[in-house]
Order: structure tokens, then C-alpha cells, then sequence
């Protein structure tokens, strides 16, 4: 690679410290036992119960009232709970919320495209099942 | 250090990333998005599939079983023991990177172990899962595909009472699709999950050796982290599809 040019003077750049250069949160944290690192681990934990729950009001909705509720509203609320399970994770598990905010568009906005996606497959499904059950077999 | 400095009033100036994140961990993202479509389209096949078919397997009657539990009828429970330990084991990975921010080594050392155990943990119940379901349905991928199949093979997975002779060649053809995608999805994710593991173990290795330490910090565990904690995302989603909806 380094046989075409002459990169020994940026060479630095592209392997080992780049954290040093780049991660602010790494170059003056010290202390495990100071107050910040108690806030931000307690935040892990406010996020961990906030999880849980979400998951057992899921699983109580899931196993005793979904079937009684209509199935739109169900299909919503497990939909909205999923979302809101994966913001958090996103957010604070992976710091994502914690990165500056260009970094935040560049990766969250590709994902839109699965608004499209879906809908596009899940109406060509339903369209397929009209067309079967509906169209006679010649 | 002076071109730190400039390089706050010129993000895009060049000499720093305008992302503030170091190469590994940008293409670590970058991965992710990339298998986040994979799993997407995975998922959204399956939900194309289902949208296609008449009649769709209940999860409430598929997935009922616990182990050492016999024939009790307890639905939802074992996959809300999964998901625990996986949301389990992200807590503790979470607190692995944030030891690693402090330098932490003992502290970094004792929640990748944890986390370890979760991810084990998890991967063991999947196997009791797909075990106890190819003993029920007589194999993994490809079954259901005799048309004579009789109704008592299969309308147990159906609501009660829902299935008669009328729909009963959908009913089979539903069943086919649902295990194929199940083992699919799971399996992908389960593959996952165990090449996490892996990367898991070579970062505990790393870290009780001291090679973060003389490298001067604990990256390498933030982007484990990131993988660790994407593989713990799809499950929400594999959650939600599979036994929610």
C-alpha cells in the first residue's frame, strides 16, 4: 500500500491511538469512584429496569389481553413499546445519544428507507392473499 | 494540540474527524447499519409471508413449553426468560465499557465475564428451544410439506378452533413458512450471538493480558460493545415479530 506514496508521515492517522485523538470521553476520566462515573452507571440501571418493564407489560399484554383487543390497536402498542426498547438501547447503551449530532443523522437516517420497505412488501402481501382468495383459478 | 484546537472552529477543515469518532467505531456502525438491513429484510419477508397466507400460527400455541415442566401450558414465559438474560447481559456489557472508559481493567475483567455467562446462557436456552421444537414438529427447516399431513399435526398451532377442512391446506402451508422463518431468523441471530461470544472471549483475553493498557485505552470493548448491543436490538425485534404480533 505505503509503495505508491509516500504516507509514512500520516501513517499515525490510520492505525493505533486514533481514540486518543478522537474520544473525549477517554482522555480525562480517571476516577471509576467519582461522582460522574456513579451518575452515568446509575443511568445504565435506569435504563436496565426501564427496559424490564417494558418488556413485562409486553409479555402480561401478550399472554392474558391481546387476544380479547382489536388487532389493530395490539399490532400498534407492541410496535410503539418495540420502538421505544430500541431508542433506549441505541441511545444509551451504544452512547449513540452521546456522539455529536452529524454522526447521529448519518447513521439514523439510512434507516428510514425500512418505512418504505415495509409498507411496500407487507401491501404486496396482502395484495397477493386478495388476489388468491378473491380471483378464481382458471 | 494546536490542531485540535483549530479544528473545533472547522469541523470539516480537514486533520480531525468530523464525526468525533475514531475510524474502528465509525465502521463499526457502519457494519451495523449494513446488518441491520440484512435482519430487516429477513423480517420483513417474513412479514410478507405472513400477510400472504389466510390463516398464521399463534404464538401463544406454538411457544408454551419450559423446561423441566412437562406438558404445562405456559406461553410467552421461556422467551421472556431469553430476553431477560439478553437484556441482562447488555447491562453488563454497558458497564464493561464504562470501566474501560476509566481504565478500569478489574472492573472491565468481571462484567465481560458476566456478560460471557448471559451470552452463553442465552445461546443454551435457544438450543433447548430448537430441540424441543424439531422433537415437536419432526425437524427443523423443510417440514409440513406433505400435503396429506393430518390436521392433528399441525392445527394445535392455530387458535382454537380455527382451522377447518376449508382452510386446512393454507393452515399447512402457514406452518411450513412460519418454522422455516423461525429457525432462519433465530439461527442468524443465534449465529450472532455466538460470534459476539467469540469476540467476547478475545477481548477478555486481551484485557486480562493488559494489552489495552499499554495501548493506552479501552476501545476495543466499545466496539465489541457495539456489536454486543446491536445483537440485543434484533432480539427486540425477533421478540416483537415472532410472539408479540
Amino acid at each position: 500500500m505505503s509503495a505508491h506514496h509516500s504516507s509514512d508521515n500520516i501513517q499515525h492517522l490510520y492505525e493505533g491511538d486514533q481514540s486518543k485523538l478522537y474520544s473525549g470521553v477517554m482522555s480525562h476520566h480517571t476516577d471509576i469512584n467519582s461522582a460522574d462515573s456513579k451518575k452515568q452507571i446509575g443511568r445504565i440501571w435506569k435504563v436496565f429496569w426501564i427496559l424490564l418493564a417494558i418488556t413485562i407489560v409486553e409479555v402480561v399484554v401478550g399472554m392474558f389481553f391481546s387476544a380479547s383487543m382489536p388487532r389493530g390497536v395490539v399490532n400498534f402498542f407492541f410496535l410503539a413499546l418495540t420502538i421505544l426498547k430500541a431508542g433506549y438501547i441505541v441511545s444509551v447503551f451504544m452512547h449513540l445519544g452521546d456522539e455529536v449530532k452529524s454522526f447521529m443523522i448519518t447513521v439514523l437516517v439510512p434507516l428510514f428507507l425500512f418505512i418504505w420497505f415495509i409498507i411496500a412488501f407487507l401491501y404486496d402481501g396482502g395484495f397477493w392473499l386478495e388476489m388468491n382468495t378473491t380471483v378464481p383459478i382458471r | 494540540m494546536s490542531q485540535a484546537t483549530t479544528a473545533e472552529t472547522k469541523v470539516w477543515g480537514g486533520g480531525r474527524s468530523p464525526f468525533n469518532v475514531s475510524y474502528g467505531k465509525m465502521m463499526m456502525w457502519f457494519f451495523l447499519l449494513s446488518d441491520a438491513f440484512t435482519f430487516s429484510a429477513f423480517l420483513i419477508s417474513y412479514g410478507t409471508k405472513r400477510f400472504f397466507s389466510e390463516v398464521w400460527p399463534d404464538a401463544n400455541s406454538v411457544f408454551h413449553a419450559f423446561p423441566f415442566m412437562g406438558h404445562a401450558n405456559l406461553p410467552l414465559l421461556f422467551v421472556s426468560l431469553m430476553t431477560f438474560i439478553l437484556i441482562m447481559s447488555s447491562v453488563t456489557m454497558v458497564l464493561a465499557v464504562h470501566c474501560g472508559h476509566y481504565g478500569d481493567r478489574q472492573g472491565v475483567i468481571k462484567w465481560l465475564l458476566w456478560t460471557i455467562v448471559g451470552g452463553i446462557a442465552f445461546l443454551s436456552c435457544q438450543a433447548w428451544e430448537w430441540t424441543h421444537l424439531a422433537h415437536n414438529t419432526g425437524g427443523l427447516w423443510g417440514t409440513f410439506t406433505d400435503p396429506n399431513t393430518p390436521l392433528d399435526k399441525f392445527e394445535h398451532f392455530f387458535k382454537h378452533g380455527t382451522i377447518t377442512a376449508a382452510n386446512a391446506g393454507a393452515a399447512l402451508e402457514a406452518s411450513h413458512s412460519f418454522y422455516n422463518f423461525f429457525f432462519t431468523i433465530t439461527g442468524f441471530h443465534g449465529g450472532h450471538v455466538a460470534s459476539g461470544v467469540v469476540l467476547l472471549i478475545m477481548a477478555l483475553i486481551n484485557t486480562v493480558n493488559g494489552t489495552y493498557d499499554k495501548r493506552g485505552h479501552y476501545e476495543m470493548i466499545e466496539k465489541v460493545g457495539l456489536y454486543w448491543h446491536f445483537v440485543d436490538l434484533v432480539w427486540v425485534f425477533v421478540f416483537t415479530c415472532f410472539y408479540l404480533l
